[in-house]
């Protein structure tokens, strides 16, 4: 069996809203084993995007574990969490969140800038990914040259140039038509089968069936779970 | 190529900057308006300093000057009443001049000088503004300027009030061209007067010929020019300090100056004007200085004010640059890399305004043109500096900014 890359015990995250603390989560708990491909899936604010916020380490707890890679990260650094980010998550944002003045190349190598990777290889990487999902053609466009779909795309590339252990997707289709929502999920499908551990947070049925495993999320806690059937 | 970490954070502040060209040079204006400031004045000091020591040399370094006003005013003179107490000064004497020869023994050159300027003529030739001076016989020993050809006029001369005069080169070159001049008379406010000689060249100091001048006998001068006029007594001696407080006593006796009273006549000396005239300079530098700061304080507070609406503007950019793992002191250094290459922008600029207006300066006041290049090191370093004073405040605001908000921020 493959071993848990992530567990969460009893995670609480409180945002102050004036006097009252207002709870965006209540006590989660989650396992997700290394190389599965989970859906989380909820309501608006249901406290979905604020758990993948907690999972990618943008955010820290309030209250509870988390453990990532056997490794309690829910007590470290603001450093450490940016390491963490830098090295072993990608992230995938429903808005596609490129830097605007950049190049597609240029987004795709900025995670590597931070990692520290040399210029030479940090190139060569940004193009065999834009490569891979289908860019090839596109390196030196700017964003706002690009169609919907083809940002994403970048997006994903960028999400895996320091080749992450987990990807986070935050409704990825959520700004698609549906066309080039299938053409994203396909490329999910893809690193799942490459052995990614993939979260995917969307309020879309057609999108969730892609996964193997759903989470369904109320109020800030767990409400259910369901396996999906293999496709 | 080997892109490292710190040129590519270069690399991304020169992009975000050009991507804001007219509010960067908007922004920089402070600090160009300040390091102009301060290149060109400092470049203009040096310049009139090293003009200002050439004159100071050509008067003399050791010759002491007794007259009636001061070079350097200032000190207990201003306090009311002073300029009417210098008016009311007592003309400077040939009298005196021959007690100073025949008492102050610390004293090696001694000669009265009066000048008087006007325009003169040969036939058809004229050149104006001519100092006739009215001297002793020691003056070439006093000044160091000998003859070139022919010879200065002695005692005998002076005694006799001879009619014959010694000649500058520019007044030679006018009026007598390609002339023998020696044996030739000139004209002086209507005496004939035979040259005896011509004086060696001395140039130009502060834009001026020292060259155009006619030397001529001191009784010569009173009976061309008349008696009440109040003369100079220039004195060279072996210990300078020494004939100063000689001669001090000595005209304080003649003059029956009492105990209580300061001195009713001033010894000047070149070291004195070269005192006062640093004094000067040094307050210029002051003032200039108060203004270039100010200059640079407000361009600082410029730039952070930029920044900050940079920072606004791009919470976005700070939110993505995060999640893909930026850390607070990477944003910071490429926010405080920004503030500072854009003050360093202005700082360039500044230098280059700066040495234009030094050249236009000199150029108009016949200034050398020399730029210490410890001025140029300045200003980079004050804009520099000023970047990154400036420029922390708004990149700690950048660095500590919560990366979920900052890719909420719409």
């Amino acid at each position: 069996m493959n071993k848990n890359i992530i567990i969460l015990r009893n995670i609480k995250k409180f945002y102050e809203m004036g006097e009252t603390p207002y709870p965006a989560l209540r006590g989660v708990n989650l396992d997700v084993k290394k190389g599965e491909f989970l859906c989380i899936m909820g309501p608006s604010g249901s406290g979905k995007s604020t758990l993948l916020h907690i999972l990618g380490c943008l955010d820290k707890p309030t209250e509870g574990e988390y453990i990532l890679e056997n490794e309690n990260v829910s007590e470290i650094s603001e450093d450490k969490l940016a390491e963490i980010r830098r090295n072993k998550i990608g992230f995938v944002f429903q808005n596609f969140y490129l830097l605007p003045r950049a190049t597609s190349e240029y987004n795709v190598t900025l995670p590597m800038i931070y990692a520290r990777v040399p210029l030479k290889e940090r190139i060569l990487r940004a193009r065999e990914l834009l490569k891979s999902v289908g860019l090839g053609e596109r390196l030196h466009y700017f964003p706002n040259k690009l169609s919907g779909g083809e940002r994403q795309r970048v997006a994903i590339a960028r999400a895996l140039a320091n080749n992450p252990e987990i990807i986070l997707a935050d409704e990825p289709t959520g700004n698609l038509d549906s066309k080039s929502g299938e053409e994203i999920m396909e490329i999910f499908m893809k690193l799942h089968k490459q052995g990614k551990t993939i979260i995917l947070v969307t309020h879309e049925r057609d999108i969730a069936a892609y996964s193997e495993r759903i989470v369904h999320i109320k109020d800030g806690l767990i409400d259910f779970e369901e396996k999906v059937k293999k496709r | 190529m080997v892109r490292g970490f710190l040129q590519e954070i270069l690399v991304s502040a020169i992009t975000s900057i050009k991507a804001n060209k007219l509010r960067s040079i908007l922004t920089t204006l402070g600090i160009i308006i300040g390091v102009t400031t301060v290149i060109a004045v400092v470049s203009t000091i040096q310049g009139i300093n090293k003009k200002v020591s050439l004159t100071f040399s050509s008067l003399g370094a050791d010759v002491i000057y007794i007259q009636k006003f001061p070079w350097v005013m200032g000190g207990p003179q201003t306090r009311p009443g002073g300029w009417r107490r210098y008016w009311q000064r007592k003309d400077i004497t040939l009298g005196e001049y021959n007690y100073l020869k025949k008492h102050a023994s610390s004293i090696e050159f001694i000669t009265p000088s009066v000048s008087y300027r006007t325009t003169l003529k040969n036939k058809d030739k004229t050149i104006e503004d001519v100092e006739i001076v009215g001297t002793g016989s020691e003056l070439p020993k006093i000044n160091q300027q000998d003859v070139e050809f022919g010879r200065f006029f002695t005692d005998d001369d002076v005694i006799f009030r001879r009619a014959v005069c010694v000649i500058g080169k520019d007044v030679e070159k006018n009026l007598f061209p390609n002339e023998e001049v020696l044996g030739k008379t000139l004209t002086i406010n209507g005496l004939r007067c035979l040259i005896i000689g011509v004086l060696e060249e001395k140039g130009n100091v502060m834009g001026r010929s020292m060259d155009n001048v006619v030397v001529i006998p001191y009784t010569t001068f009173q009976k061309i020019f008349g008696y009440n006029r109040s003369f100079s007594i220039l004195i060279l001696s072996k210990d300078k300090d020494n004939a100063i407080e000689e001669v001090r006593f000595l005209l304080r006796n003649y003059r029956h100056v009492k105990e209580k009273d300061e001195d009713d006549f001033a010894i000047n000396t070149s070291d004195a004007l070269l005192k006062g005239w640093n004094e000067l300079t040094r307050t210029i530098f002051l003032v200039m200085i108060g203004i270039a700061s100010v200059a640079l304080i407000v361009g600082g507070i410029g730039i952070m004010n930029i920044m900050l609406v940079s920072v606004t503007e791009r919470t976005r950019e700070i939110g993505i640059r995060k999640a893909i793992g930026a850390k607070n002191n990477e944003i910071l250094l490429q926010f405080l890399t920004e503030a500072t290459i854009i003050s360093v922008i202005g700082g360039i600029i500044g230098i280059i305004v700066g040495i234009l207006v030094f050249l236009l300066v000199s150029v108009i006041a016949h200034l050398p043109f020399t730029i210490p290049f410890w001025v140029i090191i300045l200003g980079f370093l004050f804009s520099s500096i000023v970047g990154i004073f400036f420029g922390f405040y708004p990149a700690k605001v950048a660095s500590e900014l919560n990366p979920v908000e900052a890719l909420r921020y719409e």
